[in-house]
């Protein structure tokens, strides 16, 4: 190494001790703040995800429980087709409902789902509240698969 | 807070992934100097040094569970992601920088004529001076004076950091101290 190089490598020693060393601490307690809200947010979501998985598993249970009594087949089969068709015509319909066989006997399930569950299936939501839960019929067809949904604000 | 006071940096980002704050803020700690010293040296700002330290962590806190020991150190990993923020930021800020730079120049050369040589003031302007050297270094050589010469990561980390190989690190290095000696150069010239 010539003397030039010594001395560059010295002022760069140099520059590598001088000025600020770290970031304020204000940069660490927002970050902090903002992994409390993150984790915060990461449980919500799960328990969501867990607590609606639990209510549309219920209701399948209750459906298939009830299913015989609220299908009654002796009991004037075309005025309940006529009902569920217009139970069916409030509720936004699921992606693949229309491959299902049409809707005979229903029931309706409230259940909270995360708002961004709802971007699937075309309604317009905040990105900023896509975490938040939000209250929704969930109409179930006699085979117990979901149908449609409907917001119940 | 974690039972342990060091944790490997695996863990830590593992435990990261699961929400755990003490780990987070033990990495956070552990780390966030050299961080905010690449990002300081490669933009010559405390305020984009800063924004880059928190856009860094804050990568970390939604991709920690994507870390691959295998592919790098932790540190090597964190300086990759203040790399492409960095750059983000120098391309956002470019015309001001130069605008500043040729300010700093005048305000420079002002100084140099108007002040007596004092040992202090003499030292202050060489570190300045070399400071300024390195701000105009093309980003690819700034950053390996940057990861090496200033915040003395070792070669096989920095091609990590940078993603390229460990051959490119030491001809950008020599190339880029060579520039670094002739911009000196200059720079002694004019005050003389």
């Amino acid at each position: 190494m010539n003397p030039e190089e010594r001395e560059l490598m010295a002022g760069l020693r140099a520059l590598a001790s001088d000025g600020p060393r770290q970031a304020s601490v204000e940069l660490e307690t927002r970050l902090i703040a903002e992994f409390r809200q993150q984790s915060r947010l990461r449980r919500t979501r799960a328990w969501i995800s867990a607590a609606s998985g639990g209510a549309i598993a219920a209701a399948i249970a209750i459906l298939v429980w009830i299913g015989p009594v609220v299908s009654n087949p002796g009991a004037a089969p075309p005025d309940q087709a006529v009902l569920a068709d217009e139970a069916v015509a409030d509720f936004y319909p699921l992606p693949d409902a229309d491959a299902l066989p049409p809707v005979e006997s229903a029931m309706v399930v409230r259940v909270q789902l995360p708002m961004a569950s709802l971007e699937s299936i075309g309604f317009p939501i905040d990105t900023d509240r896509a975490a938040d839960p939000v209250e929704a019929d969930v109409l179930l067809g006699q085979d117990g698969l979901a149908r449609g949904v409907r917001l119940v604000e | 807070m974690l039972e342990s006071p060091s944790h490997s940096d695996d863990d830590l980002l593992r435990l990261i992934s699961k929400g755990n704050e003490a780990a987070f803020v033990e990495f956070y700690r552990k780390h966030q100097t050299s961080v905010y010293r690449f990002a300081l040296h490669m933009s010559g700002k405390t305020e984009i040094a800063e924004e880059v330290t928190q856009d860094v962590f804050m990568t970390v806190m939604s991709v920690a569970k994507q870390y691959d020991a295998q592919r790098g150190s932790a540190a090597a990993y964190l300086h990759g992601i203040a790399r492409n923020f960095v750059l983000r930021c120098l391309e956002r800020e470019r015309p001001y920088v130069t605008i500043l730079d040729d300010a700093e120049n005048q305000r420079s050369d002002a100084l140099a004529d108007a002040q007596d040589v004092l040992s202090e003031l003499a030292r202050n302007e060489r570190i300045e001076s070399l400071r300024r050297a390195v701000l105009a270094l093309p980003p690819a050589y700034r950053e390996v004076v940057v990861l090496c010469d200033l915040n003395e990561m070792d070669y096989a980390e920095a091609a990590a950091a940078l993603g390229c190989a460990i051959g490119t690190i030491r001809s950008r290095l020599h190339r880029a101290r060579a520039l670094l000696m002739e911009k000196m150069r200059a720079a002694e010239r004019c005050t003389v």
